[in-house]
């Protein structure tokens, strides 16, 4: 019966239910448990964690991991748990990375919209200063800012999202330049649609699917960057829960207890695998003329 | 060409003149270095703030003292470091060949590993071999530099003891003594190999689906039709002509190797200038941190302008553009 009518045929392959669409998707459910896991390490920290991250225990420190049976992972220098440390730092990592990704991602959709629909010389002239911050090394420009800013966590976010927003102001300018002389466009002109609406309501959706592939292939990179800073010591101070900071001081005691340097590095490793796994899953996904070859 | 060349000179120069403003420019705006330089005993001495003043010439306007600046900056000149007490220059001039030789070693590791390694993953692909080169791009490209460099140092320096953990050795300036060499590539491996891995990730990736691209051509599979032994259609015909896009990429992360090493220069106290920059950062010594950036961003723009130029000869499409 249903191999006589087509359309019926057609239905039943359809994915039509929530489920059956999440099927469809392929949907790369490893690293996608690794993040949620993270996620939920950061939001709970001080439930799941055996101990206060900052809390010294002098009589047990530098312990190496499961010789006692308190601490898991073993202690650092001055008895602070490992394991407390690990999961109150994925929370660092995300407060310190979340919000400048934020701040990059508002400016250069901005600067890319502006650029790509206003042309002429606004547009020679932002993306020069882009691909002049492009260009740069991102340890560079971090370290430039930092100099005159001064060390803490506040200046090493502002030196991310200094650091990140070109990228995706050039993207989304290519985007909106690919847009731009379509027909529904020229049409909301012809209409007498306002320049601010016609990029709000017409360019800007459909800048959105770049928009996330990008944010989640570049999350990979602004985790490494900030565990670099946070490393050279210009981010967080020496003591608080942050992965970066726990390498930086199991380096001091690389010969005696490697445990320190050696769990933060696997997870920062882990999660930034992670990651861009979804990121190119993403792309994908939501963009399979961005498909390399390969 | 010469019109290509000419163009992206002035582009390089201009890019420059911008760094060098963008630089000034924020130590202008981060405070007086007036103040800053004054001796604990006369901090609130008008009279010797305004001779520190004047004899700094920071009495003059902005765009005269900038003037004064950029004079001195051809020359290397960006006065003396607080903390050592000896002009920048010199510092410059010990730090800048322990860095070129360290991005210059990195450099040649992951060309000579990446290369060879993305060509066969493309012609033996879905082996083993490919997915195991992938497996290593993906971990190299999501590692820690940082935490790489301590592991292998716990590793190899310390439990095996095969190789010094830290600086340069006895080598220093661009040439070191005939007997000191052994010992200074001993000092190199390491830190190059650390260097190396990323950029052997992405070199690897690249070059293999660049590979993958050519292979599939008419002239790459007219050759196997004539006949023609797989070595020379791979090696001659594929490679050459895949090899273009990654000498681009392979000559901006040598641009960026140059500055990039800060990270690594840390970690195994390699005496250059990423290493000067970040101890200026951290001691609040400007002269130190403008020559440190001024010196890693003319050589950033000047190497990315030399691989554009190459890069103009061996493909006469990028002229056009």
């Amino acid at each position: 019966m249903a191999a006589e009518n087509p359309a019926l045929t057609f239905d039943n392959r359809a994915p039509t239910g929530w489920l059956q669409r999440i099927r469809e998707a392929r949907l790369p459910w490893i690293p996608i448990t690794i993040l949620l896991v993270i996620v939920f390490c950061a939001i709970f920290a001080d439930l799941i964690s055996p101990f206060d991250p900052r809390e010294n225990d002098v009589r047990n420190k530098v312990q190496p991991p499961f010789a006692t049976s308190d601490h898991i992972l073993g202690t650092d220098k001055l008895g602070k748990d490992v394991l407390s440390r690990l999961i109150h730092g994925s929370r660092t990592m995300l407060q310190v990375t979340a919000p400048s990704m934020i701040v990059a991602i508002l400016a250069g959709t901005v600067v890319g919209l502006v650029s790509g629909y206003s042309g002429r010389w606004v547009d020679s002239a932002l993306m020069r200063i882009t691909d002049a911050v492009l260009g740069f090394p991102s340890i560079l420009v971090a370290l430039l800012i930092v100099t005159y800013l001064g060390t803490g966590v506040w200046n090493v976010m502002i030196a991310i999202a200094a650091t990140q927003w070109a990228r995706f102001a050039r993207m989304i300018r290519g985007e909106v330049l690919s847009v731009r002389d379509r027909d529904f466009v020229v049409l909301a002109q012809i209409y007498g649609v306002s320049p601010g609406m016609i990029v709000w309501r017409h360019l800007f959706p459909n800048v959105i699917n770049t928009l996330m592939v990008l944010t989640s292939v570049s999350i990979g990179q602004v985790i490494l960057l900030e565990a670099s800073l946070s490393f050279l010591g210009l981010g967080l101070k020496v003591g608080d829960p942050a992965w970066g900071i726990m390498i930086a001081e199991g380096r001091k005691l690389l010969t005696q207890a490697w445990w320190i340097a050696l769990f933060p590095g696997v997870i920062i490793t882990i999660v930034v695998m992670a990651f861009n796994f979804f990121g190119d899953w993403l792309r994908d996904y939501l963009d399979p003329r961005l498909r390399r070859a390969g | 060409m010469t019109a290509y060349i000419g163009r992206r000179l002035i582009e390089g120069i201009i890019t420059l003149i911008a760094l060098s403003f963008v630089v000034f420019g924020s130590v202008h705006l981060s405070g007086d270095p007036a103040r800053f330089l004054l001796p604990i005993s006369a901090e609130h001495d008008e009279s010797v703030y305004e001779e520190q003043k004047k004899r700094l010439g920071l009495d003059k306007p902005f765009i005269v003292q900038y003037g004064n600046f950029l004079k001195k900056a051809i020359f290397l000149d960006f006065g003396n470091s607080f903390t050592e007490r000896r002009p920048v220059q010199e510092i410059l001039k010990e730090r800048i060949p322990a860095t070129v030789h360290l991005a210059l070693a990195g450099m040649i590791l992951a060309v000579g590993i990446g290369v060879p390694l993305g060509i066969i993953s493309a012609v033996k692909r879905d082996t083993l071999l490919d997915r195991v080169c992938k497996a290593f791009a993906i971990f190299g490209m999501a590692v820690p530099q940082f935490w790489i460099a301590i592991m292998l140092i716990i590793l190899f320096a310390g439990y095996w003891g095969w190789l010094p953990a830290y600086g340069r050795g006895d080598t220093q300036g661009w040439l070191p003594e005939w007997s000191e060499i052994p010992n200074m590539f001993r000092h190199l491996i390491l830190p190059a190999g650390v260097l190396a891995l990323a950029i052997i990730a992405a070199i690897m990736r690249l070059a293999r689906s660049a590979m993958l691209e050519v292979l599939d051509t008419d002239y790459v599979k007219f050759a196997q039709v004539k006949g023609m032994g797989d070595r020379v259609v791979i090696w001659k015909h594929a490679a050459r002509n895949a090899l273009i896009p990654v000498i681009t990429f392979g000559g901006i992360s040598l641009a960026g190797l140059l500055n990039g090493s800060v990270v690594v220069e840390v970690v195994f106290a390699w005496p250059g200038v990423g290493l000067m920059l970040l101890d200026g950062v951290l001691s609040n010594n400007y002269p130190q941190v403008l020559g440190a950036i001024m010196v890693s961003g003319a050589a950033y723009i000047l190497t990315a302008l030399v691989v554009d130029i190459l890069y103009g000869y061996a493909d006469p499409r990028v002229r056009l553009n």
